[in-house]
């Protein structure tokens, strides 16, 4: 005769608030794998039976244990992707039918056996086994050690780590999930790529975050340079002033990560804000008190022409040619374009125009209808919808944009705000810098020239206005593209953020070594784009909620749940 | 890893060396069960039964004009009265068809096993203890082994192991009638089943009292009668043999049918008088008749040991009646065609059982006779 359970009673205590202490909640087993006949173990999955009390939600870190050669053993680590339960009831009916038929006061006498299982995807083994997890092995949480194994973070040298989040798991322990510097800057990958519904996802305050821990972790952050593209309100123009203080639970997630909670160094941010229309005050909400005033005259614009006319739509490629042509003539100095010296010039002079006439007139091939289309969007661009930056001649403190941040240096930050800008003024100055960074960086410095950082870290957010999906490409798209593509082994890093990534071309996302998920919707996680998710975890990624993250990062087998702290520079609002 | 039915490779290879062996198609093949097996059962066990029923069992002694009682069900949450459930099972296997000398027989392969479930306070369930056996079923003597076969076959068998050869032979409740071998050695697994179960009440014997009440599918009688305090049988099926009779005049007779086609539902009959007194019954109506398809669906027959032959007190059927009412959630509908006479745990003390049986792909692995002419 044996004794035995039906329902294994073991009761499990759940350390609900604090760090991971090392050992204790690996102890507590949560249940035992189980494979059946139309639900097996794999090399890749695993099921478990929950024992009754025992707390897991998707993302936990599980580890059971596995076989090994030479008859040691090993560990298998796993990620909970969903959990679902399962009674005997054959169908809804018996459920139905034991409730005398539908009857609302009926209670069992006999709760209907039943368990709940949990749906694990393999991370990892430590002893490099991929057997399939034999049935009725003990499922433990992993331990903070358990979870560095688990996602390969025990094999990146200490110098490599940068805290990306804090992994919390449902026994209340929680460890640090670091990703690998060589695979944020390069050179083995590089770029990070953030995916969010706004206000919901925290987009912003994860890539300025994530920044922040990039420059506190590096060995020289002088070698570092960062720009930031401010696009709503004043969110970035104060992330040099300390913010309120921190709740003592923020502060504990910034000591967990091992970090500082300060804001970005003062004296060594730089703000660049848009002129405003009549030129005394810039063109922002709650300007910082020291900044610098950008604007575009006709000199400063004449090689990036091609940027401000990005959503022009030219099927035929008519506007490209006389763009080009015209950019051509102005930087060349051409003979018809030596009056050349403003819009207003441009707009109602030779070449394109003729005072006296008063009539566009023919440029070289192009018809003067062509012409003409050129002006009128030429004129709605810098005149009549323009927000101020396209000047005439500019003032002494109005800077051209591309010479400030041409003298770039390691260990600064560069906030350039393009929040009240018009849209197409917006794409010209994502250009324009872009442009610039990648001259700095493809092109040797000449001689008395000061040192162009080694990594330059380019922030931007709704990145779908710049490299839209689809096979059209734009002269914007295209400076994205070459970003994501060639940025790594230039030094060059793109730290992009957007609503939908579906919205984003392929390319980019593609070159993205990090990307990270926050709340996002059903349709949208359905897309090709969330391939690399799960389906089970696709499901997640629209329940996470304010703060939380999905992490998929190049060393990661499968992507992990993480929370991050508030920042401690002053948040802005209008 | 070894098969873990190996143990019963000496004994097949004894007897593939000393009998012609006409293997199963297969290896083995599983025997069906009696679609009706319960109420076969119930008429074996109760086959020396007075099928006349004229007394009550009940005190105060009924009414013959209203022999029904209201019964409504008494949930767990109000009082917790069956806290154990026992129930065995069995599959049983034709091996092979032996033959010696003259003499031609079936040799047959059985799992049996019974489970007793103890309910603790929130409804779970847990295994209190369990049993289980493999016999290998060869008849002995005149229609089977030789006696020096028989000798040699007790000497192969592990003593304490899970193993046990047995003569199906041998008379019991269950095989007596039965006129086919195969039938026999199948009624003698069920008998050995039935044995199991009433031993295994012993496990609750210092657990039950009047507030903890044990349940065991079926009879009461398994064989000889069972005495335990606080414990009743609950049969799904049972024999329709009875006739009731209340009153001197014969036209007063009713039998089993009409009387349960009247019962209703959330009631009990009186309780009857049986083996002299020994055991008292009475049937409950668990389910509506208007839900179910027949009227005798939804009503068990309980089974009450009367050691002393004194009446029960109908209070007490009354109570164990209401509380077997509320036993009927949850119901294993969809999982096992008797659901709306079936109580849940028994259900699970039975699927407890036989998860512990080893599969047939098990099976098939350790049976395997001596090939002909071989050393």
């Amino acid at each position: 005769m044996v004794n035995e359970s039906i329902q294994a009673p073991t009761q499990v205590t759940l350390e609900k608030n604090g760090a991971q202490t090392p050992g204790k909640a690996a102890e507590a087993p949560v249940g035992r794998s189980s494979a059946t006949e139309r639900d097996p173990s794999t090399s890749d999955k695993f099921n478990f039976w929950l024992s009754p009390e025992v707390i897991v939600n998707p993302f936990d870190i599980v580890q059971v244990g596995q076989v090994a050669p030479d008859n040691k053993a090993s560990k298998t680590y796993g990620l909970v992707t969903t959990l679902e339960h399962r009674t005997d009831a054959p169908n809804h009916l018996a459920n139905f039918i034991s409730s005398n038929f539908g009857s609302l006061a009926e209670e069992p006498n006999t709760p209907r056996q039943g368990t709940t299982i949990a749906k694990v995807n393999v991370l990892s083994n430590n002893a490099n086994v991929y057997m399939p997890v034999p049935n009725e092995r003990v499922v433990t949480f992993a331990d903070a050690n358990g979870i560095e194994e688990a996602l390969g973070i025990d094999q990146m040298e200490l110098k490599n780590r940068v805290p990306a989040g804090l992994i919390s798991m449902s026994n209340g322990a929680s460890a640090v999930a670091y990703i690998d510097r060589r695979y944020v800057l390069g050179p083995e990958s590089a770029h990070i790529n953030i995916s969010g519904i706004s206000g919901l996802a925290t987009k912003t305050s994860y890539a300025m975050f994530i920044i922040q821990s990039i420059l506190q972790k590096a060995d020289d952050p002088t070698k570092i340079a960062v720009i930031i593209m401010n696009v709503k309100q004043a969110d970035l123009l104060h992330i040099d002033e300390r913010g309120p203080d921190l709740p003592p639970e923020e502060k504990e997630k910034w000591e967990k990560l091992g970090l500082e909670p300060k804001p970005f160094e003062p004296g060594k941010v730089h703000y660049f804000l848009p002129r405003s229309k009549d030129g005394i005050q810039p063109n922002s909400f709650f300007p910082p008190s020291i900044y610098t005033t950008y604007a575009y005259d006709l000199e400063a614009t004449a090689d990036k022409l091609d940027l401000l006319f990005s959503d022009v739509s030219d099927p035929s490629g008519t506007m490209e040619s006389i763009i080009g042509d015209i950019m051509i003539g102005l930087q060349g100095g051409q003979a018809d374009f030596k009056a050349v010296r403003s819009w207003m010039t441009l707009l109602y002079g030779p070449p394109l125009f003729d005072p006296t006439a008063k009539k566009t007139v023919r440029l070289g091939d192009h018809l003067g209808s062509s012409v003409g289309k050129f002006r009128r969007h030429l004129r709605r661009l810098v005149h009549t919808r323009q927000t101020g930056i396209f000047v005439e001649s500019r003032a002494i403190n109005e800077k051209v944009l591309s010479a400030e941040i041409g003298k770039i240096k390691g260990g600064h930050v560069y906030v350039v705000d393009i929040a009240k800008l018009a849209d197409a003024e917006q794409t010209l100055v994502f250009g324009d810098l872009l442009k610039t960074v990648y001259a700095l960086k493809a092109e040797a410095p000449e001689e008395g020239e000061e040192e162009v950082p080694d990594k330059i870290i380019f922030f931007v957010d709704e990145l779908n206005k710049y490299a839209p999906s689809g096979a059209k490409t734009s002269p914007i798209s295209e400076q994205v593209l070459d970003i994501a593509e060639r940025g790594r082994s230039l030094g060059v890093i793109l730290v992009s953020a957007q609503q939908f990534m579906s919205a984003v071309h392929s390319r980019v996302t593609g070159n993205a070594a990090t990307k990270v998920l926050g709340r996002s919707g059903s349709a949208e996680v359905l897309q090709p784009d969330y391939k690399f998710l799960d389906d089970d975890l696709k499901l997640n990624v629209t329940r996470l909620n304010k703060g939380e993250l999905l992490l998929s990062h190049a060393i990661y087998r499968q992507p992990v749940k993480v929370v991050f702290p508030k920042p401690a520079y002053r948040q802005q609002q209008a | 890893m070894p098969n873990p039915l190996s143990v019963i490779t000496p004994a097949l290879e004894l007897l593939g060396k000393n009998l012609n062996i006409l293997p199963a198609t297969g290896t083995a093949v599983e025997d069906l069960q009696h679609p009706d097996q319960d109420e076969i059962d119930d008429v074996l066990v109760h086959k020396e039964m007075d099928k006349d029923v004229t007394a009550f069992a009940e005190e105060p002694e009924p009414s013959t004009t209203n022999i029904y009682r209201p019964t409504p069900p008494l949930p767990r949450a109000e009082r917790h009265l069956f806290r154990f459930f026992l129930d065995g099972s069995l599959r049983t296997y034709f091996l092979a068809t032996g033959i010696e000398g003259t003499r031609t027989f079936p040799i047959e392969l059985a799992q049996i096993g019974a489970s007793v479930v103890t309910r603790d306070e929130h409804g779970h369930l847990s295994t209190l203890s369990s049993d289980l056996k493999v016999l290998l079923l060869v008849p002995k003597g005149a229609r089977g082994v030789s006696d020096s076969v028989w000798t040699q076959l007790s000497k192969v068998q592990p003593p304490g192991s899970v193993l046990q050869i047995v003569d199906f032979d041998i008379p019991d409740v269950f095989g007596d009638d039965k006129k086919d071998p195969r039938d026999k050695a199948g009624g003698k697994a069920r008998f050995r089943m039935h044995e199991m179960e009433a031993e295994l009440i012993k496990a609750t014997d210092h657990l039950r009292s009047e507030d903890s009440w044990l349940i065991i599918d079926g009879a009461v009688k398994l064989g000889d009668f069972i005495s335990a305090p606080h414990l009743i049988g609950v049969a799904k099926s049972f024999s329709k043999e009875p006739q009731f009779y209340f009153g001197a005049r014969k036209s007063e007779k009713r039998d089993v049918t009409t009387i349960l086609a009247a019962l209703p539902y959330a009631h009990r009959t009186m309780a009857f008088k049986a083996y002299d007194g020994k055991v008292a019954f009475w049937y409950v109506r668990m389910w509506e008749q208007k839900d179910l398809d027949y009227p005798l669906m939804g009503v068990v027959k309980v089974e009450l040991p009367r050691p002393d032959r004194k009446p029960v007190p109908a209070d007490l059927a009354d109570l164990l009646s209401r509380a077997l009412v509320a036993e009927r959630s949850v119901t294993p509908y969809g999982l096992d065609r008797r659901w709306h006479c079936h109580i849940y745990p028994i259900f699970m003390a039975e699927q407890a059982t036989k998860n512990r049986f080893f599969s047939q792909q098990v099976l098939m692995g350790a049976i395997k006779w001596p090939k002909p002419g071989a050393p």
